[in-house]
């Protein structure tokens, strides 16, 4: 559709556009949305057009990316917002000290640490490698504007079967690329700016097959005196932009991650995903925290989704002020550029500070020793407008109010519970001991040491429950990490994820409310206290009715777990249209959990520590083999997905902490993927020891992954101990030792060598990815 | 009194192991401060102006210097060469202690300054740290043995033989010396008492990979120069400053320390 007739270029010496949305019928609005790459509906453009007729102008080019990058659903949470208020975004528990680009907690009187997940799904989808690298640079940005120091990476990934042999998606590339290209960018930036990447997951599942979700958290300290607000300190601050330069690299990022993947995706979105240089970032990691740690700045926010477009409005209006910006001061990595794309370009490793103007000269001075480019570009001012100047010519004048009051929608929702014992149907098992071992073997089950090994999980000398426990070289799954952040406490932070896309994609209830149980079980299970969560919500379109439903009801099931243990969520993300033309990827809400630990000597890791030590389950198992990883393997359908009872949790939360600190628990491991068979093999794995348990039925008693369960070992002297802690269910299993897994039941007793156990379970990922 | 002892711990973009090389020492009683190469070289604000014979031990952290995208450690070495020569040069030759840990070893073969077998500092880096065997970033825990005879500052409080835990963290951190020379080479740093690290399993034999994380020449993790002023290793006793850093902690009685404690003290310990 020709609409060069609605663009009138203004008589400027560079490109400056003004568009005439008054004149365009609403095929024409709806085209120019599109060809213009702004991803608003048609509604949206009607206001925007109502806006600039009542002040009696045409909008420009600057003006209208602008606005389309701040309503974007990436940044604005449209879709989603009504919905994140009603359940989650009002929890607190009096500890959270800022819900800022991350959300910051107390850790103890002195220091707080903050926390944020985000995705970088459709950037990783289009280049691997780059998408996966930027989106750790982001998410580290996030929590460096808080002024903390980041001390923790945590990556789940989302794949198709890594061992796809199909047809795929057009536009699509194999899992097995994706899986090299993403894990080898989170290795390639992570170890380069030195912050361990302690915890992750690796998931995979036909619906990633066309869209893979990255998903990329960090975890800070940061000295309380020390917190930074993500805002202006007043009128007259100087507007300081520093590290990486802005060029071409990353338009269009937001509004591309609002929209379904295509197969024309990749030739007319690879100029969204931004570029990543860590050697950039590292020295602008160490001169933010300086400048912030010497008190030389008011606030500092970062540049991610929408570039400068977004920061200086939020920074502004979150002061209370305006702000003027000379946009030709901006330092580029190329020439040529148009002021739209200066002001919308999402370059990476980029910072705003905003700084007192007699602070100024020593700020540029200590990036200057770091070889960091800072350069003022602005200055704060009064009132709510935020005015942009190309070489003098006034190119943007925009309302704070209406720049970033974005809409909101209320979507239709509609809501399939899919769950139901009645329509089950069990699969066809083969022998128990086979069944145990393909399990382990199975790629959403196997050692991920291909993985962690290539990632610096150890930097900053503070990982004290590690990715991996027990005998050296021979190390088992941990259920949390657990890093000791500061070198002068023993107090801790444990962080773990809960996840399960299957559950969701049965009763995206059910499946909220487990990944909260999972997170907090995992933390439980080293010796932490949960303290708060940080949640990634993939899904797909919200403008399909079933979709939003899905979202609804997994935030509506975090939410009624999380409230009720009283676990805020201070931050967070929703990424949607998590679709293509062959469907949506299962609803995935990722939570990772923060807990406390008082003392991190006192910490227990999940390998079997000593021959004789008893063995024990903490919670009950119910016949619940929806979305387990025994239907999943063999064929089994629809089922009961696991419940949560959250008294029943919190009951055992509290007696399970007790016992942990009174120093009862030997070894401890959370029930959940392929259930206690798996549990206790994993165990068996990192003890480098085997172990024999009595059990009922074998199918639910092995492979239902009922939520609040823990496996526990006990030395026979402190039996008594232990046992009087709990009023909660609790069951001898049997004892440790041996060179097997010896399963009894009615009718006879399976034995899985121990060495077959390693050897379906540590090398399966190794031959997959070759 | 006991004197105060001054450490170096010398960065530059990319370096980031300096936080725990830092903690290292100050645990041990000493008083580290974090440089960055421009403070040696007059390249700051005049306040911030160092000079690097003020210091008792100078410490290369961890990381990747400048982004390693040349060969490890070789631009950092550029500089240090470029504006710095000389001082380094009488800094090592007054005996000082230096340690290379990590990148920090890339540095020091890249410098010159080890293993330095014709005097203080040779023009060309006379070894290398190649690409470990596996082709692949390794991060895992690695058990070492103490192999010196007692020449090297930072072991005087480990006995030759002993075992220690350090866990490794490279891509490139296979130890290799020019073909052709190499088999001399290797008896001249045995004869010279220069190794001083060795990778090897739980029973204290020479094991291959996993325990030899990188294919090193003779599972040699560290060497000193033939004075013993001069330490590199690959793997990192700053990461191992406390018990509950140890891979397997969780499974033994509580130890007061973690491993890699005693080698900054020891050298603490020589300068006072």
């Amino acid at each position: 559709m020709p609409l060069d007739h609605l663009f009138f270029k203004r008589d400027v010496p560079f490109h400056l556009l003004e568009v005439d949305l008054v004149r365009a019928s609403d095929d024409e609005m709806r085209a120019l949305s599109r060809e213009m790459g702004l991803s608003l509906s048609l509604e949206e453009m009607q206001r925007i057009r109502d806006h600039f007729l009542g002040m009696g102008r045409r909008p420009t080019d600057v003006e209208l990316e602008s606005i389309a990058q701040a309503w974007s659903e990436h940044c604005c949470y449209k879709s989603s917002k009504v919905i994140l208020r009603e359940h989650i975004l009002g929890i607190d528990n009096g500890r959270v000290l800022s819900r800022g680009d991350a959300g910051v907690m107390e850790f103890d009187e002195e220091y707080g640490y903050a926390l944020r997940i985000e995705s970088h799904n459709h950037p990783s989808a289009i280049e691997p490698y780059g998408g996966a690298a930027t989106g750790i640079g982001g998410i580290v940005r996030d929590v460096l504007c808080m002024g903390a120091q980041p001390v923790a990476l945590i990556d789940p990934l989302f794949f198709g079967p890594i061992d796809h042999r199909g047809e795929l998606p057009p536009g699509t590339k194999t899992p097995k690329y994706l899986v090299s290209g993403v894990v080898a960018g989170i290795r390639d930036y992570g170890n380069r700016i030195g912050i361990p990447t302690v915890c992750g997951g690796l998931y995979f599942d036909e619906s990633y097959l066309g869209n893979c979700l990255v998903n990329v958290g960090c975890v800070g300290i940061v000295r309380r005196k020390d917190l930074r607000r993500n805002a202006v300190g007043g009128v007259g601050d100087r507007l300081i932009l520093c590290g990486g330069r802005t060029g071409r690299d990353g338009i269009h990022g937001v509004t591309f991650a609002s929209a379904e993947l295509s197969s024309k995706s990749e030739e007319e979105s690879r100029g969204a995903v931004q570029l990543g240089d860590p050697i950039t970032k590292e020295p602008l990691i160490h001169a933010c925290l300086e400048v912030s740690s010497l008190g030389l700045i008011n606030g500092m926010k970062d540049l991610g989704g929408g570039g400068l477009s977004c920061v200086v409005g939020e920074m502004a209006l979150a002061g209370g002020c305006g702000a003027e910006v000379h946009l030709d001061r901006v330092p580029l990595k190329e020439s040529g550029l148009a002021p739209w794309e200066v002001w919308v370009s999402e370059s990476q490793e980029r910072m705003m500070l905003a700084a007192s103007e007699e602070n100024v000269g020593r700020i540029l001075d200590l990036f200057a020793m770091w070889d960091v480019e800072a350069t003022v570009i602005g200055n704060v001012v009064p009132g709510n407008e935020v005015v942009l100047f190309w070489q003098g010519e006034k190119v943007f004048r925009v309302d704070l109010d209406f720049l970033t009051k974005g809409p909101e929608y209320c979507r239709p929702c509609r809501v399939e519970v899919r769950s139901s014992g009645e329509r089950a149907l069990a699969p066809t098992l083969p022998p128990l001991g086979q069944a145990v071992l393909d399990l382990l073997g199975d790629p959403n089950i196997a050692s991920k040491e291909w993985v962690f090994r290539m990632y610096d999980h150890e930097v900053r000398g503070g990982t004290v429950v590690k990715p991996a426990s027990g005998v050296i070289n021979k190390a088992g799954p941990s259920d949390a990490t657990v890093i000791r952040p500061l070198p002068d406490r023993e107090r801790g932070l444990a962080l773990a994820l809960g996840v399960n896309p299957w559950f969701c994609g049965l009763d995206a209830f059910r499946g909220g409310m487990s990944a909260v149980d999972e997170a907090c079980r995992n933390i439980i299970a080293v010796g932490g206290r949960p303290d708060s969560l940080t949640d990634c919500l993939n899904f797909g379109n919200p403008e399909k009715p079933e979709r939003l439903g899905e979202l609804r009801e997994a935030v509506a099931g975090i939410g009624r777990v999380a409230s009720f243990l009283e676990l805020p969520i201070p931050s967070g993300n929703v990424s949607l249209y998590n679709e293509t033309s062959r469907g949506s990827v299962l609803p995935t809400p990722v939570v990772l959990g923060l807990g406390l630990v008082e003392d991190v000597r006192r910490c227990v890791t999940t390998d079997l520590k000593r021959k004789g030590n008893l063995l024990y389950q903490v919670g009950e198992t119910k016949e619940e083999m929806g979305g387990s990883a025994l239907y999943r393997r063999y064929g089994g359908k629809g089922g009961t997905v696991p419940d949560v009872s959250v008294e029943v949790l919190r009951r055992s939360m509290e007696q399970m902490h007790e016992a942990m600190v009174k120093g009862s628990i030997a070894s401890c491991h959370d029930i959940s993927d392929g259930g206690l068979a798996i549990a206790v093999a994993e165990m068996c794995l990192g003890g480098d020891i085997g172990a024999s348990i009595e059990i009922g039925p074998p199918v639910r008693d092995l492979f239902s992954e009922s939520n609040s369960r823990w496996v526990v070992e006990v030395e026979p002297g402190r039996e008594s101990e232990f046992l009087g802690s709990l009023t909660v269910p609790v069951r001898r299993l049997g004892r440790v030792g041996g060179r097997a897994l010896s399963i009894t039941m009615e009718g006879g007793t399976v034995r899985v060598p121990l060495k077959e156990m390693r050897k379906a379970w540590s090398g399966a990922l190794d031959r997959l990815m070759g | 009194m006991m004197r105060e002892v001054k450490v170096c711990v010398l960065r530059i973009e990319g370096t980031n192991c300096e936080d725990e090389t830092y903690q290292a020492f100050a645990s041990v009683g000493a008083l580290p401060e974090k440089v960055h190469l421009k403070q040696l070289l007059g390249q700051c604000p005049s306040d911030l102006r160092r000079e690097l014979e003020d210091y008792d031990i100078l410490a290369l952290p961890g990381g990747f210097s400048a982004g390693d995208y040349v060969r490890a450690g070789a631009i950092f070495a550029a500089r240090m060469k470029s504006g710095l020569r000389r001082e380094l040069v009488s800094f090592v030759e007054e005996g000082r202690p230096v340690i290379g840990i990590c990148n920090g070893f890339q540095i020091l073969v890249e410098l010159g300054l080890l293993p330095a077998l014709d005097g203080t500092m040779s023009e060309e880096p006379q070894a290398a740290l190649y690409t470990n065997d596996s082709g692949r970033f390794e991060c895992r825990p690695t058990l070492l043995r103490q192999e010196n005879g007692g020449g090297c500052v930072f072991t005087s409080e480990l006995p030759e033989g002993s075992i220690v835990m350090c866990p490794s963290a490279h891509a490139e951190g296979k130890l290799m010396l020019p073909r052709g020379r190499q088999k001399r080479m290797l008896e001249r740093l045995l004869e010279n008492d220069q190794v001083v690290f060795r990778y090897v399993d739980p029973e204290g034999r020479y094991a291959g990979y996993p325990w030899c994380p990188n294919g090193s020449l003779h599972n040699i993790a560290g060497i000193c120069n033939p004075s013993g002023n001069v330490l590199g290793m690959m793997p990192h006793p700053e990461r191992a400053l406390i018990w509950e850093t140890h891979p397997d902690w969780t499974r033994w009685e509580r130890r007061g320390e973690g491993d890699g404690l005693s080698i900054f003290r020891s050298a603490v310990r020589g300068v006072r």
